[in-house]
C-alpha cells in the first residue's frame, strides 16, 4: 500500500515540492506509524471530544439551573450524564494521556520510535473507532424510548438496570461493545509503553536517570493492563447475561448485581489513577522547569509513584460502603484508601520542596500546574473524608461525591492537560501559544472551576443527590445550582479561548525553536517540530537533565547524583 | 553555550553526514483496516451479521497485510536527514555566587519555646476566655449554665432541639462533656501556640492572639451554618469573637514571656538521640553550627 513511493525524475520546483495535496496529506496520517503523529491524533482527538463531553455537562448545568426545568427530557437527561461520565474518562482522559506518552516517551528517552510501531497505529484506531462506535449509538441505539438512544445506564452501568428486562434495545449493549473495542486499543499502548521504556532508551539512560513522566508513563501502563482487563471480562460477561442466558448479574437465578460492582470498581477506582498518575508526571516536567530547580526528591517520587500503583489496587470497595459489606470489610477498605494519602502526599511536598526557593516563573503552564497543585491538595483531603465510611454513609451518591471527583478530573487533570497542551504545543507545532489568551483561558477556567464545583460541595452537604432530574424549589438548594451552572458557562468560555488560541497560534503564533522554555530533557534537544526521526544521532545521557549538563559543561548534574 | 547539530546519520552511533537516510517503519494502512475490522465485528452484534461478516473480511485483509509488512522482512522506508541547526543553551542569566561563611548559615528557629510553655499558655487562655463567656451567659441569657451547655450540649444524647430554658438549666453530663472539650481544646490550641510563635515574623502575640482568633471565628461563621444550623442559630458572634481573642491574647503573653530553649536541629541526628559515640563532635564543614570554631 502505501510502503513504496513514486520515482521522480526530475526534481520539482521547492515551494511546490512543500505543498502537499490535501489527500496525500490526509492519506499520511491514515497510514502513519510515527509515534508523534499517532500522539497528536490521540490528542485532537480527545481534545473533539473534551468538546463534546463539555456540551453534554453544559446542557446537564443548564437543566440544573433552575428548579423543576424541562429544558430537557428526562430520558434525554439520562444520557446526557451517561456519555458525559463515559465520553471523559474513556475518550477524553485516558487517550489524551495516552496521546502525551505516544508522542513524548520515545522523544524523553532517546528513541526513533514506539517498539511495536504498527501495534500504536492499531491501537489508535481501535480508539478511535470505538469512540465512534459509542456515539453512532445516538443513530442507531434504539433503547426503551424508541429508536436513537445513547446509554442512559450511568458510565459505571450499575447491574440489574443493565438487564434486558430494565433495559431493552441495544443502547446498553453499544456502551458495552464500544468501550471494549476501545480498551484493547488501550491495552495495546499500554504493552507498547512497556517494551518501549524497557527495551528502547539511549545509552546511559538507566531507570533511575529516566526523566519522571516516563516513570510515571510505566506505572500507568502496568496499571492499565491490571485495570482494563477485568472491565472487559465484565463487560463481556454483560453481553452473555443480555444475549446468551447468562446469569451473572442477575440475583433472581443465583447471580450478583453486587460482582458487577466488584468488577466495574476494581477497574474503576485505579482508573483515576490511571488518570491522575500521567497528570502527576505533566507536573513533575513543568515545576522544575518553571521553577527553575531540579525535581526534589527524585527517587522518593519514583517510590511514590510505584506506592500508588500497588496501594490503589485495594481501595475499589470505598465505592461500595453502602452495599452492607462486613465491619472487616470496611475497616481494611477505609485503611487502604486512606493508606493512598502517603504517598500523595510525598509528592505534593515534593512539588512545593521544588517551588521553594526556586526561581519561578509564572507562564501559562507553570500557573496552571500551580493550581493544580492546591486543588489536588483539597480533592484529596475530601477523598480522605469519604474514605471515612459513616461519612460516606451520609454523602454516598450526593453532590459532595461529585464535586470531589471533579475536583480530582478537572482541578487536576484537566489542569495539567492543560499545562502539558501550553508546555509541549511548541515542539508539536514550531509555535507558541499566545500567552495572553494563555492567561485570559487559565484565569476563566480557574474562577469558573472553583465557582463550580465548591459550590458543589455544599449542594452535595446539604443532601442533593446525584444523577436526579430536577428538583422541587423548597428544597434550599436553588441559589447554589444557579451559581453552579454560571461556573460552568465560565469554563466553557475559557475553554472555547483555549481552543482558539490553538487555531490562531497554529498560524500566526510566534516561532519557537528547539527550546523556548530553556529545559532539560531529550526533546528539547530536537527541532520543533521534531523530524520523523527524533534524533540524527542517538543520544548519550549521564544524568536526569542532559540538557542541564551540556547547557552547564562546569557545573552537571553527573556530578552530584547518585 | 553548545550548540548540537542535527546533522544526516545512516543509523544510531554511525557516521553523519548531511543528506545521508535513516530507517523508519514503513507506513502502511493495515492496522486502520485491521481496526476497522474489529470494530465492524462488533458493530454487527447490534445491528446486522452482515456488518459483522464485512468486518471479517476487513480483518483477515488486515492480518494479511500486515504479516507481508513484516515477514519475511520487516518494511522500511528510507527517510532523509536534513541538516537542521539546534541550539542548545540557557537563557537563564548565570550570577555570581556569593560565598557565605558557616556563621551565615541559617537554622531556623535557633531556639523555641518548650512544651511546657504551650500547656502554660493553653491553661491560662483557657482560664481566662471563661470571664467574657460567663459575663455573655450572666447578661444575655442570666445564666452561668447557659453557654457550658451549648459548648457541651452535644455530649447529652438526650438532647433534641432543647428550649432556651433547657440549656440555661444545670446539667451535669454538659458540664463533663464541655469541661473536657474545653480543655483538651485549649491545651492543644496552647501548644499550636507554643511552636508557631517563634515562626511569626513580627508582633507574634498581635498575630497569633488577635488575627488568628478573627479568622477562625470567621471560618467557624461561614461553616457552622451547614455543619450545625440549631448550634449556629444560638450563638452569640460577637461575645464568641471577644472570648477567642482573650484566649489568643492571654495564651500568647503566657508563651511569650516563657525562656527560649535552643532548638535541636543543628545537632546531628544521632546526639538528638541520645547516642554517645566517638565522632559526633565532629561536624562536617558546611553543616555545622554557626560558632562551631569559636567553641572548639
Amino acid at each position: 500500500m502505501a510502503d513504496q513511493t513514486l520515482p521522480i525524475s526530475a526534481p520539482l520546483p521547492e515551494a511546490e515540492a512543500q505543498r502537499v495535496p490535501w489527500l496525500e496529506w490526509m492519506h499520511s496520517w491514515v497510514v502513519t506509524v510515527d509515534h508523534k503523529k499517532l500522539g497528536l491524533l490521540y490528542i485532537v482527538y480527545a481534545i473533539f471530544f473534551l468538546l463534546v463531553a463539555g456540551a453534554e455537562a453544559i446542557l446537564i448545568r443548564i437543566q440544573l439551573a433552575w428548579p423543576d426545568m424541562h429544558f430537557v427530557s428526562p430520558e434525554v437527561y439520562d444520557e446526557l450524564f451517561t456519555m458525559h461520565g463515559t465520553t471523559m474518562v474513556f475518550l477524553v482522559g485516558m487517550p489524551i494521556l495516552f496521546g502525551f506518552a505516544n508522542y513524548l516517551v520515545p522523544l524523553m528517552i532517546g528513541a526513533r520510535d514506539m517498539a511495536f510501531p504498527r501495534l500504536n497505529a492499531f491501537s489508535f484506531w481501535l480508539t478511535a473507532f470505538g469512540g465512534l462506535l459509542l456515539y453512532f449509538s445516538i443513530v442507531g441505539g434504539f433503547g426503551l424510548y424508541g429508536m436513537g438512544n445513547a446509554p442512559d445506564v450511568g458510565w459505571w452501568a450499575y447491574a440489574p438496570l443493565t438487564a434486558k428486562a430494565f433495559t431493552p434495545g441495544h443502547n446498553t449493549d453499544y456502551w458495552a461493545l464500544a468501550l471494549i473495542v476501545s480498551g484493547f486499543g488501550t491495552l495495546g499502548t499500554a504493552i507498547n509503553i512497556i517494551a518501549t521504556t524497557f527495551s528502547l532508551r539511549c545509552k546511559g539512560m538507566t531507570l533511575m536517570r529516566m526523566p519522571l513522566f516516563v516513570w510515571l508513563m510505566l506505572i500507568v501502563s502496568v496499571l492499565t493492563l491490571v485495570t482494563i482487563t477485568p472491565l472487559t471480562a465484565a463487560q463481556i460477561m454483560l453481553l452473555i447475561d443480555r444475549y446468551l442466558g447468562g446469569h451473572f448479574f442477575d440475583a433472581q437465578a443465583g447471580g450478583s448485581p453486587i460482582v458487577w460492582m466488584h468488577f466495574f470498581w476494581i477497574f474503576g477506582h485505579p482508573e483515576v489513577y490511571v488518570l491522575v498518575l500521567p497528570a502527576f508526571a505533566i507536573a513533575n516536567e513543568v515545576i522544575p522547569v518553571f521553577s527553575r530547580k531540579a525535581i526534589f526528591g527524585y527517587p522518593a517520587m519514583v517510590a511514590a509513584s510505584v506506592g500508588i500503583c500497588f496501594i490503589s489496587l485495594t481501595v475499589w470497595a470505598h465505592h461500595m460502603f453502602t452495599v452492607g459489606m462486613t465491619s472487616v470489610g470496611n475497616t481494611f477498605f477505609v485503611l487502604s484508601t486512606m493508606m493512598v494519602g502517603i504517598p500523595t502526599g510525598i509528592k505534593i511536598f515534593n512539588w512545593l520542596a521544588t517551588m521553594w526557593g526556586g526561581r519561578i516563573r509564572f507562564a501559562t503552564p507553570m500557573l496552571f500546574c500551580t493550581a493544580f497543585v492546591f486543588q489536588f491538595l483539597l480533592a484529596g483531603l475530601t477523598g480522605i473524608m469519604l474514605s471515612v465510611a459513616p461519612w460516606d454513609w451520609q454523602l454516598h451518591n450526593s453532590y459532595f461525591v461529585i464535586a470531589h471527583f471533579h475536583y480530582v478530573l478537572v482541578g487536576a487533570i484537566v489542569f495539567n492537560i492543560f499545562a502539558a497542551i501550553y508546555y509541549w504545543y511548541p515542539k508539536a507545532t514550531g509555535r507558541m501559544l499566545s500567552e495572553t489568551l494563555g492567561k485570559w483561558h487559565f484565569w476563566l477556567f480557574l474562577i469558573g472551576f472553583h465557582i463550580t464545583f465548591d459550590t458543589m460541595h455544599f449542594v452535595g452537604l446539604l443532601g442533593m443527590p446525584r444523577s436526579i432530574y430536577t428538583y422541587e424549589p423548597d428544597r434550599g438548594w436553588n441559589t447554589l445550582n444557579l451559581i453552579i451552572s454560571m461556573g460552568g458557562f465560565v469554563q466553557a468560555i475559557a475553554v472555547l479561548l483555549f481552543a482558539w488560541n490553538l487555531i490562531y497560534s497554529y498560524v500566526r503564533g510566534r516561532a519557537a525553536g528547539n527550546d523556548p522554555w530553556d529545559a532539560w530533557t531529550l526533546e528539547w534537544s530536537t527541532p520543533s517540530p521534531p523530524p520523523a526521526y527524533n534524533f540524527a544521532i542517538d543520544p548519550v545521557v549521564r544524568s536526569r537533565r542532559p540538557l542541564w549538563d551540556l547547557k552547564h559543561p562546569h557545573d552537571p548534574d553527573w556530578k552530584y547524583e547518585r | 553555550m553548545a550548540e548540537m547539530q542535527q546533522p544526516g546519520a545512516e543509523h544510531a552511533g554511525s557516521g553523519h553526514t548531511g543528506g545521508a537516510h535513516i530507517h523508519l517503519p514503513a507506513p502502511t494502512a493495515w492496522p486502520i483496516v485491521l481496526a476497522f475490522g474489529f470494530t465492524l465485528v462488533a458493530a454487527g452484534l447490534v445491528t446486522s451479521a452482515g456488518v459483522s461478516l464485512l468486518g471479517a473480511v476487513f480483518m483477515i485483509a488486515g492480518c494479511i497485510g500486515w504479516f507481508r509488512q513484516v515477514l519475511p522482512v520487516e518494511q522500511h522506508e528510507e527517510v532523509e536527514v536534513v541538516e537542521q541547526p539546534v541550539v542548545i543553551a540557557s537563557s537563564r542569566q548565570l550570577v555570581d555566587r556569593i560565598i557565605l561563611s558557616t556563621r551565615h548559615r541559617a537554622h531556623l528557629p535557633l531556639e523555641t519555646y518548650p512544651v511546657i510553655s504551650g500547656i502554660k499558655g493553653g491553661i491560662a487562655g483557657g482560664i481566662a476566655m471563661i470571664v467574657p463567656a460567663e459575663i455573655y451567659g450572666l447578661i444575655a441569657q442570666h445564666s452561668l449554665w447557659y453557654p457550658i451547655n451549648l459548648l457541651g450540649g452535644a455530649g447529652v444524647a438526650h438532647w433534641s432541639n432543647p428550649s432556651t430554658a433547657d440549656i440555661a438549666a444545670f446539667h451535669w453530663q454538659g458540664l463533663l462533656v464541655a469541661t473536657l472539650i474545653h480543655s483538651v481544646t485549649c491545651l492543644l490550641v496552647g501548644l499550636l501556640y507554643g511552636a508557631m510563635l517563634p515562626m511569626l515574623p513580627r508582633h507574634p502575640v498581635i498575630l497569633g492572639g488577635v488575627l488568628a482568633p478573627v479568622l477562625w471565628t470567621g471560618i467557624l461563621h461561614a461553616f457552622m451554618g451547614v455543619i450545625n444550623p440549631a448550634l449556629d442559630a444560638r450563638i452569640q458572634w460577637g461575645w464568641f469573637l471577644i472570648s477567642q481573642v482573650v484566649y489568643g491574647v492571654v495564651a500568647g503573653v503566657v508563651v511569650a514571656r516563657q525562656g527560649k530553649i535552643p532548638t535541636g536541629q543543628s545537632m546531628p541526628f544521632a546526639a538528638r538521640l541520645g547516642i554517645e559515640a566517638p565522632g559526633l563532635g565532629w561536624t562536617r564543614p558546611d553543616a555545622g553550627p554557626p560558632d562551631d570554631e569559636e567553641n572548639r
